[in-house]
């Protein structure tokens, strides 16, 4: 393990871990996937009618595209799990309250005809 | 030179949890980014509730004043008025944003092999894939608005009949609305269009300064004298967490 701070400099503020180059392969992998998917993307949209599960389709590949980003750009697969931990968790319970309230939405739909 | 070694050796055995050290093993900048980034989250979801929300109680229908069918309105292109385009255009623009992500980790990676050439070259590329997108963003805005969007009123809304038109021209053939097409739909539609593009194209526009100022520094030559290029991997956060933004806005905004 390198350090960058000068010798006896070591706290928690100044620390810098040092960061290996992974090489450019899996970025340029990450690249062509994610363009991949926004063509596949792309193609669906007019090869199937609008469905609900055309929709599933599509939040599934924007989720997929997600995690590529995040783990492989972002370095997050990388990184200690209890970073990851942190900054998935809450994503995580923000993306029930989003379902949640997309039911509300749909409860109020059904108000307003009544 | 031992005392060294013995110091750099203490530092990283002390225990995880118990101070003197980041438990993360990231420097206290990154994390900081990382913190930032979720409370950004929380703000573009709080952002995504509301339009979830507001289009679940208007739901998409062929009959009147419902939630508008995103292929009707964003199916422009530049320089070919009048042709009905959908998703074409914002396709163009993910791919923009996608290459220009790719550069920006390419410059990250640079800069750990401590290449100053390289890492300018790929900022550049970078700042340029913004520009672009930010440019791409403003036409798309300019057109919207000219075809009457509003944050206080829709226009949108599809009659049966206008639907019908609609389904009625294949992708590319020409298109123009005729009488009794639209009428008026739900308020929020176009609010909302412009609220959460618009605060996705103001991190874009932040970026791009981000981008800047870093690009200068490391001319400059700030990097190489400090030793290493970790500016590059917080602005490549930024960068990044902008691109995955728009993954949301075009899946939700465009695609659906």
């Amino acid at each position: 393990m390198e350090f960058y701070n000068k010798p006896g400099e070591y706290d928690a503020i100044n620390y810098i871990p040092h960061t290996e180059s992974h090489g450019t392969k899996e970025l340029w992998k990450t690249f062509w996937l994610l363009l991949g998917i926004t063509l596949f993307d792309f193609m669906i949209y007019f090869v199937m009618p609008a469905s609900g599960f055309r929709n599933f389709i599509f939040i599934f590949f924007g989720l997929v595209k997600a995690y590529f980003i995040v783990g492989a750009f972002m370095h997050l697969k990388h990184e200690k799990m209890t970073l990851a931990l942190i900054i998935l968790v809450p994503t995580i319970f923000i993306c029930g309250l989003i379902i949640g309230l997309l039911y509300e939405g749909s409860a109020l739909e059904v108000m307003k005809s009544m | 030179m031992a005392n060294h070694t013995t110091t750099e050796a203490s530092f990283e055995n002390q225990p995880t949890w118990s101070g003197g050290r980041s438990p993360f093993n990231v420097s206290y900048g990154k994390l900081m980014m990382w913190i930032f980034l979720l409370s950004d989250a929380f703000t573009f979801s709080s952002l995504l509730v509301q339009y979830g929300t507001q289009r679940f109680s208007n739901v998409v229908t062929p009959i009147t004043t419902k939630w508008p069918d995103p292929a009707s309105i964003f199916n422009h292109f530049p320089g070919m008025h009048g042709f009905h385009l959908p998703l074409l255009f914002v396709s163009v623009m993910t791919f923009i944003l996608i290459l220009s992500s790719v550069t920006m980790v390419l410059a990250v990676e640079a800069g750990h092999r401590n290449s100053k050439k390289e890492v300018s070259k790929f900022m550049i590329y970078t700042i340029f894939g913004g520009l672009a997108f930010l440019g791409c963003q403003a036409w798309e805005w300019y057109t919207f608005i000219g075809e009457g969007a509003r944050l206080d009123g829709n226009t949108f809304g599809i009659t049966k009949q206008g639907y019908d038109h609609l389904h009625s021209v294949g992708f590319g053939s020409h298109f123009e609305w005729l009488d009794g097409d639209r009428t008026f739909g739900p308020v929020p539609f176009a609010a909302l269009f412009f609220i959460v593009t618009g605060f996705h194209g103001f991190h874009v526009f932040s970026g791009v300064v981000i981008n800047v100022v870093v690009y200068i520094m490391t001319v400059r030559g700030v990097f190489e004298r400090r030793g290493h290029y970790e500016m590059i991997e917080k602005a490549g956060l930024y960068w990044h967490f902008v691109d995955l933004v728009w993954v949301f806005v075009f899946t939700f905004f465009y695609l659906i």
